[in-house]
């Protein structure tokens, strides 16, 4: 991978919660890279680590009492890691823009919607008041809402369109990198697609890379060019959307496909993961996944698994691959 | 960087870092960590040891009340650890036995109010409707008037003695408990288990006293606690204006009224009620916040 | 917006007819009146009879309670009969120094508080948040008399540094106003704590820090403005309370406000003043509060809709 092509290089992230009652481990390690321009979808259960991951991103980790180890954030070849508060401010909202789960407490009510697009707009660049409201109603109309509109506040909006305005300020100055952390679970399906529909046509229109944190393997179907799938803070599997979705290569990744409902065969009985994410508090000595494993050995449990590259884009972390005969039930299609 | 301690949710859920302990012992371990609440519950005790035993060990007439002229106007000393008043009656003694007007009229002020306006805010949260709003508007009616005025109108019309002070300081906090009452009340009116009372044939009377009586009574609790220190202020208020406990009683509010003629010389004279009035509604009020905190863990996190 | 304003006030005239009923029936429950007072020991038993027919003192409570209200729409409280001199009057003559305590106390009030609530709830948990408790704590365990009594003790009398009584040069206010201020403080610094910690977990603001916005403009801007509604609440009834209880401070430091006027009245059984100044001045904190009510309005753009619409 070309480095200068690199939006985003992340190597060895650990982040802990350091609370009275034990230290929760969130994020163990993970190493993840995306190219300009590209798209790449984030997945796993509530509490693998993903929110986590991206608020780290942004520095946004509360502290305390949260605490980032060790690891390195290059965002476009700078280290987030090593930067003043000050520097981060100017790189918040304008190089790395992040866009959160629920629009209806995004938003502070006391100020009007044009406010605070325009706010975003003000901090960044050297335009006038006026200029920035101007934008701010511009933006909105790239949303979707009507531009007269940004002398509303929020309370005036639904759902839908509050989380359009979110969107209108995490793109307002053009940021490079979009993190959205399941910015349509808390909606509607119909409003969903909408929304989806949306951040489509803004990443063409402003050429932004996007990391889209979700559950819903449906939704890195349709947005993203690669995929990678995190368990108990550490990326288990990774690749492009065509090697993980059809080359499915980890137990648990395989486990997800399988918990959909099968449309075609009403009949098929739901095939849920059995037993629980570890606690994070409290993770299994070998590889976190194997308690709940069907393929897993001794060997498995004991011992940490290592990433395994199987082609240049698809990583997968399974100790199971060290006997070159195994595969999964999903297989090759 | 943000500096709040907060957890993410997401994390929270996925950990078990909450361990499992009955309600009530649960409450109790909370309550302890306070280390200022701890403090408060010693010093009351100590307070209260001391208002009962004075009763007791004490002789109102010879040690509180008798004027002893030779000895006016001492400074603190070994003899008398507070010093003695223009009459020369000890002022440690007094402050002793004061405490049982003060710890009494409190008490015995919110129980007043708890009564009367407990009863009204579970009736107004209960029934709802036309009853509700007319008990509600009462209430906003009574919190208008600025509760010393309140307190001094009903002192001044019924005259000052013990029991009209413990009347009238009552009365001023009667509002607030019956809207936390009606609250309360209201909150577990909605819950399910009422429901599943009623369906299972429980009478509209039971189930207001042995269902939602109980669990209305956490926020009714610090209420109580928050109310007692108040009471105590304001007793001692009134009686400072004259209008409370007369003379030659050792209300803590009057002996601070006697020390103010002699201000200007005597200056221990004012000093050792007003602490011992701060003193106790001080941890009164530990008590209660501790309390307040231990009874609901998602204010203080 | 109007009619929110206009509805208040309509609600505010059964509220102030209420209590002024309340406070009067309090008020004539006393026994004796006037009439014992005046009549001294010359008077025969008719006499006394005639004077409080005259009076209309015989009539039934109802009938003098809109007599009175009668006369209070139109400015008159009546004659003291104590003083000879006009309730109103008086009353009105006396009013502007315990408003100018009021006020001076509840600045200090906010000075105090609203930094140190603030800096409590960003602080959470830290010394500076235990500390700010404690302070807080204190001040609500502490008689606003007393306190005005050791402020003489220490700054007048010890130090000499203000007057401790009337009202007779500029530094006057400053021992009342700190003594009123300090007990005030102490609700206002624990709302304005809880009300920031309320907000500080927002998502908004996570959304704003997000954006790039520097914490100090996070917690000024975006947090405190949110805070703030509760905090008028606060400083409304505080306010209240101010009035209330500057029958204590004045006492001490013997302002000539309306507090020391309705204990003077007290110990003169002056109960056509104490009626007046009582039912006067409660009139005035639902006022107040009246105004902080319209205020919420401006700064929460919800309630504005609201009332709006």
């Amino acid at each position: 991978m070309n480095n200068k092509n690199l939006i985003l290089n992340i190597e060895n992230l650990v982040v802990h919660y350091e609370t009275e009652n034990g230290t929760v481990k969130a994020v163990n390690g993970i190493d993840l890279k995306l190219n300009k321009k590209r798209a790449i979808g984030l997945v796993g259960e509530t509490g693998a680590g993903k929110t986590t991951t991206a608020l780290a991103m942004l520095r946004l980790v509360p502290d305390p009492p949260g605490v980032i180890k060790s690891g390195v954030i290059e965002l476009d070849g700078e280290n987030i890691l090593e930067k003043s508060i000050k520097e981060l401010e100017k790189i918040r909202g304008k190089d790395i823009s992040m866009i959160f789960q629920d629009p209806m407490t995004a938003l502070n009510p006391v100020f009007t919607v044009g406010e605070q697009i325009a706010e975003s707009i003000i901090l960044h660049e050297k335009v006038s008041t006026a200029e920035a409201n101007t934008r701010a109603k511009e933006m909105l109309e790239m949303v979707g809402i009507p531009g007269h509109r940004a002398k509303d506040y929020p309370h005036q909006f639904s759902g839908g369109m509050k989380q359009r305005v979110v969107i209108a300020i995490a793109l307002a100055c053009h940021t490079k990198l979009l993190i959205a952390d399941e910015p349509t679970t808390a909606l509607d399906v119909t409003i969903q697609a909408q929304v989806l529909e949306l951040m489509n046509k803004l990443k063409e229109e402003y050429q932004t890379s996007l990391i889209m944190i979700t559950h819903d393997l449906g939704i890195v179907a349709e947005v993203c060019d690669e995929v990678a799938v995190m368990y108990a803070g550490r990326i288990i599997e990774q690749g492009t959307l065509r090697d993980v979705f059809n080359k499915t290569k980890h137990p648990y990744t395989e486990g997800l496909f399988n918990s959909l409902p099968n449309v075609n065969n009403r009949k098929a009985k739901l095939q849920p993961i059995p037993g629980l994410m570890p606690d994070p508090t409290d993770l299994p000595v070998g590889c976190s996944f194997s308690p709940r494993c069907p393929y897993a050995n001794d060997n498995c449990r004991e011992n940490k698994p290592i990433p395994r590259w199987i082609s240049d884009t698809h990583m997968v972390e399974c100790s199971a691959y060290d006997d070159p005969t195994f595969h999964i039930a999903r297989g090759e299609k | 960087m943000e500096k709040t301690n907060i957890v993410p949710e997401t994390v929270l859920t996925a950990s078990k870092l909450y361990k499992k302990r009955s309600q009530l012992a649960d409450i109790w371990h909370n309550f302890k960590k306070n280390k200022g609440a701890v403090l408060g519950l010693i010093i009351l005790g100590i307070i209260a040891v001391m208002a009962i035993v004075s009763g007791f060990v004490l002789d109102y007439d010879t040690q509180i009340v008798r004027q002893v002229v030779r000895e006016r106007l001492q400074g603190p000393s070994l003899k008398h650890f507070f010093g003695t008043d223009q009459y020369g009656r000890d002022i440690f003694l007094r402050i002793l036995y004061g405490a049982r007007y003060s710890l009494t009229i409190g008490i015995v002020a919110v129980m007043v109010s708890l009564a009367i306006g407990g009863v009204f805010g579970i009736i107004a949260g209960y029934f709802g409707g036309v009853i509700e709003n007319a008990i509600m508007r009462t209430c906003d009616i009574f919190s208008s008037i600025p509760s010393i005025l309140l307190a001094i109108c009903i002192s001044t019309a019924f005259g000052a003695s013990i029991f009209i002070l413990m009347i009238s300081v009552g009365v001023v906090s009667v509002p607030a408990f019956a809207r936390v009452a009606r609250a309360s009340v209201m909150t577990v009116r909605d819950q399910e288990y009422i429901e599943a009372a009623y369906a299972s044939g429980a009478s509209r009377l039971r189930i207001m006293f042995s269902h939602i009586l109980p669990n209305s009574l956490a926020p009714i609790m610090v209420q109580v606690t928050m109310r007692v220190g108040s009471a105590i202020i304001t007793a001692s208020s009134l009686s400072f204006l004259g209008l409370g406990i007369p003379a030659p009683a050792p209300e803590w509010g009057s002996m601070l009224a006697e020390g103010r003629s002699f201000i200007r010389d005597y200056s221990y004279m004012t000093m050792f009620p007003g602490l011992a009035i701060v003193i106790t509604v001080l941890s009164i009020n530990l008590i209660g916040d501790g309390l307040r905190d231990a009874l609901d863990p998602k204010l203080k996190r | 917006m109007y009619k929110y304003i206009i509805s208040r006030l309509l609600l505010l005239i059964p509220i102030m007819l209420a209590v002024s009923f309340i406070v009067f029936f309090i008020v004539d429950l006393a026994p004796g009146d006037v009439v014992d007072i005046l009549a001294g020991t010359e008077m025969s038993e008719a006499d006394i009879a005639r004077i409080r027919e005259e009076l209309g003192l015989n009539d039934p409570l109802l009938t003098r309670y809109f007599r009175y209200m009668a006369g209070l729409v139109r400015g008159d409280l009546g004659i003291s009969f104590v003083t000879n001199r006009d309730v109103f009057e008086v009353y009105m003559l006396r009013l502007p120094a315990t408003l100018q305590l009021a006020t001076s106390g509840t600045v200090v009030a906010l000075l105090i508080a609203i930094p140190l609530g603030i800096n409590a709830a960003v602080h959470q948990n830290t010394w500076r948040d235990s500390g700010s408790m404690v302070v807080g704590l204190l001040g609500l365990s502490i008689p606003t008399f007393w306190l005005g009594l050791l402020m003489i003790i220490i700054f007048s009398l010890k130090l000499g540094w203000f007057p401790s009584i009337g009202n007779d040069t500029p530094l006057s206010i400053i021992l009342p106003a700190i003594t009123v201020g300090s007990g005030q403080a102490a609700l206002t610094m624990r709302t304005t704590r809880s009300s920031m910690l309320e907000v500080i977990r927002q998502d908004y603001l996570r959304t704003a820090r997000a954006k790039g916005v520097s914490e100090k403009v996070v917690i000024r801007k975006h947090a405190f403005k949110n805070a703030l509604i509760p905090i008028l609440t606060v400083i409304g009834t505080q306010f209240g309370v101010a009035l209330g209880g500057a029958v204590m401070t004045e006492t001490v430091f013997a302002w000539p406000g309306v507090g020391r006027l309705i204990i003077d009245s007290i110990n003169n059984r002056d109960t056509q003043m104490v009626t007046g100044a009582i039912i006067m001045t409660t009139m005035l904190s639902s006022v107040v509060i009246l105004l902080i009510d319209i205020a919420y309005a401006f700064v929460d753009p919800r309630i504005k809709a609201r009332y709006s619409k």
